[in-house]
């Protein structure tokens, strides 16, 4: 850039160096100030209030730990626990293992390739709410799945189809959640494959690698990174997800975020600092799971000698 | 041995009958659920266990007291035109907004290097880990004390928080794949910098602007949690009205089905548009790639 001659004028050069100092902290400000006031002050206030700090409710008990020991107390707290992990975590296990499959097969040569690559993006451009009212339709009890197993002879009537939606067992929620996600990370992996080509896998099939061979030590290694972050964004999104265990999960108790809402909702006001603990919870239970998981990534790439 | 390990290539890059097997099942799951949704958004009475609806809404239309299936759902008391409308102005204003605040950002971080910066890239991330709802109630609280919460601006500011990694994260590749020459061309002949920007840098991003808008346009009209938290009942989107016609439990009536229909016309015609112009990498910037 240029550089002003000290003797002609120093105002002038104060005011560049001033410029250049201040360039890269004038254009990142709009996004860090409206991330950092939005996204980080409402968590803070959400902790704040978890802790007992809710002067619009007149409870000014700061600091307490009573909301949390109230919580962990609460009958049916830790199943609800358990729902959310258990709803988080099959869906993104089972989902990366098709999607993986998917994106594979995506790249090889078939006829309606064009057709396949555009649909099976479609359940990623539309609301989760559509894929409920979709389960809804299919797996409810007079849905579509028990009348055509009717129409087969197979059940005599509604009350013999397992309950797949509005029950604990949460296949409703998986299922929607699966219908989603395997797109979502059907793409990234697509794309990362796209991006790596075919180069290296051909030399270890001409080096005479088999099928699981070159997948294992050669494909999967290389789109390691992709895979580990498509599970965290899919990880993170069923841990905190609302509107899909809210409407097809079973009812009390239900995964964390559902009981976040109800306490919220509650008519009690005092609830409502019970819901921040819950959402601090859920925080900090999801970012723990994701650290360690990262961590435990990293080793292992460590180990294998990849830096 | 030549002649094996030739065939050896083709034959993995040929789809085989399993995997053909695979992309019907995919195929099936991804458009077979709508059709029934399809038959449901026009049927009258469709009882256990029709596997097609007895009654058709063309057929009651002139019996029913009250607007059946479609009429219903185009009739102003079902709220689906005022909606629709809601979300298109939230999107479009989210959009402006988000790609204002977003490119001074991106390009720094393509172009600059600086200290701090690889936080900076971790704060921008941390919404797409954080849940939603941990956020969502917070933001509740503070924006009914100030007032925002039932307001346009709350939904607008909310819907910020979502769609800002997306479209720093796309701006940012874009801005790399960018070379400086042109803009230094410029300025050395004379032009100021808001002519640059306007003339000779605005006009070399577009295409990837285009990209990162479409998508927070779509991001912004799917989202439900924040809306349905800051909008309070007041302002309906579309995912907020789908969500109380499917959440009262039971079976899904012709109104619901017509409106989860409804629902899915921005994503749709955003999927034609994307695959038509816009190269797939673009959806994964930045994802481990």
């Amino acid at each position: 850039m240029a550089i002003a001659s000290p003797t002609r004028n120093r105002g002038h050069a104060r005011w560049a160096t001033w410029r250049r100092r201040a360039y890269v902290p004038v254009m990142l400000a709009p996004v860090v100030l409206t991330l950092g006031v939005l996204f980080f002050g409402s968590l803070l206030v959400a902790l704040l209030q978890s802790f007992g700090h809710a002067p619009i409710y007149g409870i000014t008990e700061f600091p307490t730990l009573k909301h949390y020991r109230s919580l962990f107390a609460l009958p049916g707290f830790w199943a609800s626990v358990g729902l959310t992990f258990y709803y988080a975590i099959v869906p993104t296990i089972v989902g990366t293992i098709a999607s993986l499959y998917l994106a594979l097969t995506l790249r090889r040569r078939f006829r309606g390739r064009r057709f396949v690559q555009f649909v099976y993006k479609l359940p990623l451009m539309i609301p989760y709410l559509v894929g409920v009212a979709l389960t809804i339709v299919l797996f409810g009890n007079g849905g579509i799945a028990a009348r055509t197993l009717f129409a087969l002879g197979v059940i005599d009537s509604t009350g013999d189809f397992p309950r797949l939606i509005y029950s604990h067992a949460g296949w409703g929620v998986m299922f929607v959640y699966l219908w989603k996600q395997i797109p979502f990370t059907t793409l990234i992996l697509y794309s990362v494959l796209m991006g790596l080509g075919k180069e290296s896998e051909e030399a270890a099939v001409t080096l005479g690698a088999g099928r699981w061979q070159t997948f294992w030590h050669v494909t999967l290694p290389q789109i390691m990174p992709g895979v580990v972050s498509a599970t965290i964004i899919v990880f993170a999104f069923n841990f905190g997800s609302f509107e899909v265990p809210f409407i097809l999960g079973g009812g009390f108790p239900n995964t964390l975020p559902v009981e976040a809402w109800r306490a919220f909702d509650d008519a009690d006001y005092s609830k409502r600092l019970r819901a921040m603990a819950i959402v601090m919870f859920i925080g900090v239970l999801s970012s723990a799971v994701l650290i360690t998981y990262l961590a435990a990534y990293r080793r292992f790439e460590r180990l294998r000698g990849r830096q | 041995m030549i002649r094996q390990r030739r065939r050896g290539l083709g034959d993995r890059d040929r789809l085989g009958p399993f995997g053909r097997f695979y992309l019907t099942v995919v195929v099936g799951m991804v458009l077979g659920p709508f059709v029934p949704l399809v038959i449901g958004s026009f049927a009258f009475r469709w009882t256990w266990p029709d596997l097609l609806p007895s009654r058709w809404w063309w057929e009651a239309r002139a019996t029913a007291r009250l607007p059946q299936g479609w009429d219903y759902v185009f009739s102003p008391i079902s709220r689906v035109v005022e909606s629709t409308g809601n979300t298109i102005l939230i999107a479009i204003l989210v959009t402006l907004l988000c790609a204002a605040i977003s490119l001074p950002a991106a390009r720094v971080l393509a172009k600059e290097r600086f200290r701090g910066k690889s936080f900076v890239e971790f704060f921008l991330l941390t919404p797409l880990i954080v849940p939603e709802i941990a956020v969502g109630l917070g933001i509740l609280v503070t924006f009914i004390q100030l007032g925002l919460a039932g307001t346009y601006w709350g939904i607008i500011l909310v819907h910020l928080i979502p769609t800002i990694p997306y479209m720093v994260r796309v701006l940012t590749s874009v801005f790399q794949g960018l070379s400086d020459d042109y803009e230094e061309q410029a300025r050395v002949l004379g032009a100021s910098p808001l002519r640059t920007l306007w003339h000779v840098t605005l006009p070399m991003i577009l295409p990837g602007l285009v990209a990162g808008g479409l998508f927070t346009f779509l991001i912004s009209s799917n989202i439900f949690l924040l809306t349905f938290f800051i909008g309070g009942g007041r302002i309906e989107t579309l995912p907020t009205l789908l969500f109380s016609r499917v959440s009262g439990g039971g079976a899904l009536d012709a109104v619901a089905a017509g409106v989860a229909l409804i629902v899915c016309i921005p994503g749709i015609v955003l999927l034609v548009i994307t695959e038509r112009f816009i190269k797939e990498e673009v959806f994964a910037k930045g994802f481990g790639g």
